[in-house]
């Protein structure tokens, strides 16, 4: 397995991580709003929602491990190369200029992040490791939780952060996988653009609609 | 038609590879417009030298954009700020009466300076050691012709060969990533057919030197592409990926 | 001293096979108990670099910029010549070796002629081999255009960055070498001398340009490829760190130097436009094969180029040379450039300048076409100029290009010191008094991949060694010398600095010994060389210290020998009383203003063989003997 590590523990190699861990990341992410839409369709769609994702029991347990060993991957590597990078320039320019490559989502990569790091490990205190029962049902957690004004700014924030990180990385994990073809490559970044806008609007409309209640 | 212009330069001075240095401030007068950057360095040059001080150092060659030796960081861009174009071929024209320039070397721990606005660039070298050639020894080789190549592929190769190992994409990279260096020479001879027999052994052996010489992760910033005086596309960084990728996980070479 | 090319006997066509049977062999296994220095990585020394070793030799590799792919060789644009005939137009070996014979004025060996067309074609499969991403046609086989002296299309190409290519081919091949440890390569390296023990060529003494550290080496035999010296006119088409140094130093070490006068000067390039420039830039020759060069037809006429309708336009090349047209040879392109500036049609400001005009073939062929054929060049001169060609036509004037004057050598590669051999633009062998465009690559080449792998051999196995380190008096002496010029150079501490010195010589060489030559003007420069010489070992200003990165002072001791090497060249224009190629002297000339040789009395090679400072040099002749190919007026028409 020597040849597996060699390849994967290249800059290439981490790179790689990081581009197939951020796709599922994507595609929990299209998941996760799909299961949130079900809160437009009112308490008890929203409630027969969650029996439903329950009824799967210990797959959910392992979905969540999946999840967990997913994010371990992509913040350790991406932690390395962070780190990596810097070391590879001990003195820097005094004079920095854009040449037109960089955008704010891969100029604030890290950055952004870190804070969806923090913002993930809160937002799974204050959701998912909660007792529910009769008398805290989700529905009603979520709606407690997003009726708090400091919670929704740090929750429409994060989900800013999270189009921000996402407008990179969409594009750049299929790069990385070497799936640059001028004829598709337009398409994938325009992809990036309109997902990472519905990741924001899909997100970032719930604590309105939560209020409008 | 030319004119003349005025600037003051901020320029790296730096004794040798192990001294501190420091921004230095020098006045250029009467520029004639139609000079080029270096033409510009050449006049401050002669006025150091009359005065008694030492001339700036920095790298040059050909001085028509094709032998790479040229380059620094010019108000933060690479080989200043028209596109596609190396430092020797950048005109004073671009510049404004008044202007402060400034004017710092290639920096990348793999690029260590030398004097001034010369770096060592040797790591380039390296890497092309590392599997940047396809092993024919002259003498054995068939005929030209015997072996078709489509135009396309004739064509993107020579995109890709392009490339005059100057180090901007280096330099530019947020990281000091090379990716699009080696991206080139290996996506050169991956799409000729001679250089498919050694395709993987290549692209394993690149990769891997590149990353014991001390270049940065890329983080498809894309500052390369945008900064490369060949304008060299990061398709190139993408297909290098495809061929490391076949080749660590799909090739046989280890 | 008597000069024996060494060219083996029988018919033209069997000399090369006959002569590498002849050439005794080094067993593979003893290969590695010899030494060779390469100094050089350009086509011709980066090719032998890489084949000595693939051979199994220790080669050292030199020079002088910071890695060998940016040996001036990059900077070629056109192509490379070869007799694959693959457009089926009727080309050969024999027609590529007569069209070379006569571009070169008949001032050539026909033997070293034919040996570089018989191996021209072996050199479009190595590269091929190696990955050089050539033009295709659509079929995919290998694209050929048309250049100068020549009515068949056989010059192979990668766009306008031919050179760049097959260097970095050569780059590649030398970079396996050195990843197999059979090349050990130093670069930032100046040659300063040449060391020769018991009359044999034992070593070099470079300094290390990045910490100003005398280095001696040693090993059997030294090859030059250090290329042209085209910057003894300070603005030419040449790379900023050309010399003639290395040359130089050999010729004072007692190789001849042959037919220094032969100089090129290139009919398309970018015109002078002001007294800081540094370089002149070459528009590849390629360009006339779609270009159409044109004056104004009457004096003066300062009208933009699109005011002057076609009838007052003159075409003087399709006009004067219908068969060639735009594709007549250098010299003869340049020289009517010339003319017709000096009679007043010039345009631009300075009125030193024609128009090389696309619109008809933007016309006929499309911008498309155009553009893939040569947009490198037309953004390259619109970058210079900030006009657009594709819009107006370029302004183009002849400068320095190549020099087909270097060191003597015979057959083998080898110079008049047993051991030293010389190859590419640094030999003077094959071009005679004119290069044909695309041939230079090729002899580069062909000298690096296919010549000196043998002919090194045979020199090898035939000689006696005595053993000998670094440590030897011979090294110390030479080393010695070396560090008393450099020594010499910073203590000046005059008032003028390098640049102004080299500015001032290449203007006399560029007004006296440039494209028309008068004794008058050659004596005068001759005068002028000797008083700047002294005036610069004298006044000349050197900033630093020698133990530094200092470029003023690699500059000054490459100054310091135009200088001198200067007045050679005016020395062998002077002798030789004839205009041929690349030498025009005004008092020869035919009626029409052609070149006129003396057959009779100069088909010869001038080797010059040093004697002293401020000595005249010695005299000596190669006499030419054509078998093969009638000496005949060369016609264009
Ligand atoms: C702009 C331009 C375009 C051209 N286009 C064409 C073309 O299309 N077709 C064609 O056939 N020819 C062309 N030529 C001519 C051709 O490029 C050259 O003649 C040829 O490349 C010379 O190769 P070379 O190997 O002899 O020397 P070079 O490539 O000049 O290499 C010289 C080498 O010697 C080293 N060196 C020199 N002095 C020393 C020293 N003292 N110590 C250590 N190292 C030293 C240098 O570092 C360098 O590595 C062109 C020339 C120019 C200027
Ligand atoms: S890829 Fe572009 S920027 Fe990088 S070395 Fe090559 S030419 Fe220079
Ligand atoms: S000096 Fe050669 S590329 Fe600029």
């Amino acid at each position: 397995m020597n040849w597996f590590t060699n390849t994967l523990g290249s800059s290439i190699g981490k790179k790689l991580m990081m581009a197939i861990t951020g796709l599922c990341f994507c595609g929990f992410l299209v998941v996760h709003l799909i299961g949130n839409l079900t809160l437009y369709g009112g308490k008890d769609f929203f409630s027969a929602y969650v029996e439903h994702l329950h009824s799967y029991g210990p797959l959910v347990t392992v979905a969540e491990l999946g999840l967990l060993a997913l994010a371990i991957i992509h913040v350790l590597t991406g932690l390395t190369l962070f780190f990596g990078n810097l070391g590879a320039r001990p003195e820097g320019y005094k004079v920095n200029k854009n040449a037109g490559g960089r955008t704010i989502g891969s100029l604030t990569m890290p950055y952004t992040g870190i804070l969806l790091l923090a913002f993930i490990v809160l937002h799974l205190i204050q959701l998912r490791f909660v007792n529910y029962d009769e008398t805290m049902t989700v529905f009603q957690n979520v709606s407690n939780t997003l009726s708090q004004p400091a919670y929704v700014i740090i929750y429409i924030a994060a989900v800013i952060v999270a189009a921000i990180h996402v407008s990179h990385g969409f594009w750049s994990a299929f790069q990385t996988l070497g799936a640059n073809h001028p004829k598709y490559m337009p398409l994938i970044q325009g992809v990036g653009i309109v997902f990472s806008l519905v990741v924001g609007i899909g997100f970032g409309l719930i604590p309105g609609y939560i209020l409008s209640l | 038609m030319s004119e003349t212009i005025n600037l003051t330069l901020r320029v790296w001075r730096q004794k040798g590879p192990r001294t501190q240095g420091s921004l230095e401030t020098y006045k250029a007068i009467d520029i004639s417009t139609d000079m080029s950057f270096l033409e510009m360095l050449d006049v401050v040059n002669e006025e150091l030298t009359v005065d008694g001080k030492e001339p700036i150092a920095f790298d040059h060659d050909c001085r028509e954009g094709i032998c790479g030796m040229c380059g620094v960081v010019v108000n933060g861009r690479s080989h200043g700020p028209e596109k596609g174009t190396t430092l020797c071929q950048l005109h004073m024209r671009h510049f404004s009466d008044g202007d402060t320039i400034f004017i710092e070397p290639w920096r990348s721990k793999a690029f260590p300076v030398i004097k001034d606005l010369a770096v060592d660039r040797g790591a380039f070298d390296t890497l092309i050691q590392a599997g940047g050639f396809v092993s024919v020894n002259a003498g054995g080789a068939q005929d030209a012709n015997c072996l078709p190549v489509p135009q396309e592929d004739a064509e993107k190769a020579m995109d890709a060969a392009a490339c005059i190992g100057c180090g901007a994409c280096v330099a530019s990279c947020p990281n000091a990533s090379a990716m699009l260096f080696v991206g080139a020479k290996v996506s050169q001879l991956a799409l000729l057919p001679q250089g498919k027999p050694e395709a993987a052994q290549r692209a394993l052996s690149m990769v891997r030197t590149m990353d014991e010489l001390g270049f940065g992760n890329c983080t498809n910033e894309r500052e390369c592409e945008a900064e490369c005086p060949k304008e060299i596309s990061i398709s190139n960084i993408a297909r290098l990926n495809r061929e490391y990728f076949k080749a660590g996980l799909f090739s046989s070479v280890m | 001293m008597e000069l024996d090319a060494k060219i083996p006997g029988g018919h033209l066509k069997d000399k090369w096979d006959r002569h590498r049977f002849e050439l005794k062999l080094v067993n593979p296994a003893n290969k590695r108990k010899f030494d060779i220095i390469v100094v050089g990585t350009g086509l011709a020394g980066g090719a032998a670099a890489a084949s000595l070793a693939e051979l199994g030799y220790n080669v050292k590799n030199f020079c002088i910029q910071d890695s060998p792919r940016r040996a001036h060789s990059i900077a070629a644009q056109g192509g490379i010549n070869a007799a694959k005939n693959y457009t089926n137009e009727g080309d050969s070996i024999w027609r590529l070796f007569y069209d070379t014979i006569k571009g070169g004025d008949f001032r050539a060996r026909e033997g070293n002629v034919y040996r570089l067309a018989q191996v021209s074609n072996n050199i479009i499969d190595q590269c091929v081999a190696q990955g050089v991403p050539f033009a295709r046609d659509y079929g995919g086989l290998l694209a050929n255009r048309s250049f100068g002296g020549s009515q068949v299309s056989r010059t192979f190409y990668a766009r306008g960055q031919t050179g760049q290519q097959l260097l970095l081919g050569a780059y590649s091949s030398l970079s396996r070498q050195i990843a197999a440890k059979k090349v050990e390569m130093f670069t930032r390296r100046e040659m300063l001398d040449v060391v020769i023990v018991d009359g044999q060529a034992r070593g070099i003494v470079v300094r290390n340009l990045v910490t100003g550290e005398l280095e001696c080496h040693e090993a059997h035999a030294v090859v030059l490829a250090t290329g042209g010296y085209g910057n003894v006119f300070f603005l030419s088409t040449n790379a900023m760190a050309s010399n003639v140094t290395a040359a130089y130093r050999a010729y004072k070490r007692g190789a001849l130097f042959a037919n220094p006068c032969f100089t090129q000067i290139h009919p398309t390039c970018i015109p002078v436009h002001g007294t800081y420039q540094s370089k002149l830039t070459l528009m590849s020759e390629s360009l006339r094969n779609d270009g159409r060069v044109w004056v104004p037809r009457d004096m003066g006429d300062k009208r933009q180029p699109h005011q002057i309708p076609e009838s007052e336009r003159d075409y003087y090349l399709e006009r004067k040379y219908p068969s060639f047209g735009n594709l007549v040879p250098r010299d003869v392109a340049s020289r009517n450039a010339k003319a017709q500036c000096d009679e007043g049609k010039g345009v631009g400001d300075t009125g030193l300048a024609v128009y090389l005009d696309f619109a008809d073939a933007i016309k006929r062929d499309g911008k498309d076409v155009i553009e893939k054929k040569y947009g490198n060049l037309f953004q390259m001169y619109e970058k210079i100029t900030a006009q657009d060609p594709y819009e107006t036509p370029m302004m183009i004037y002849p400068a320095v290009h190549y020099t087909m004057g270097g060191l003597w050598v015979d057959y083998n590669l080898m110079s008049t010191v047993d051991g030293l051999f010389v190859m590419g633009e640094a030999n003077f062998s094959d071009h005679g008094a004119n290069r044909l465009g695309a041939s230079a690559l090729m002899q580069g080449l062909a000298d690096g991949y296919f010549v000196i792998p043998y002919t090194i051999g045979g020199y090898i196995a035939g000689t006696s060694f005595p053993e000998i380190t670094t440590d030897h008096p011979a090294f110390k002496d030479t080393a010695k010398e070396v560090r008393e010029r450099t020594d010499k150079l910073l203590s000046i501490q005059g008032k003028r600095t390098v640049d102004d010195f080299h500015r001032e010589l290449g203007l006399t060489m560029w007004d006296y010994c440039g494209m028309g030559r008068k004794d008058e003007g050659l004596e005068k420069a001759k005068k002028k060389i000797q008083e700047l010489r002294g005036e610069f070992w004298e006044n000349v200003l050197v900033p630093g210290n020698d133990k530094d990165f200092n470029q003023s002072l690699e500059r000054a001791g490459r100054v310091a020998d135009f200088l001198e090497f200067g007045e050679l060249m005016v020395t062998d224009a002077l002798a030789r009383r004839e205009s041929c190629g690349g030498h025009f002297n005004e008092a020869y000339q035919t009626e029409e203003n052609e070149a006129q040789r003396d057959d009779e009395n100069f088909c010869h090679v001038a080797a010059w063989e040093y004697t002293g400072d401020d000595k005249e040099p010695e005299f000596h002749k190669e006499p030419l003997d054509f078998e093969n190919v009638e000496l005949t007026q060369r016609s264009y028409k």
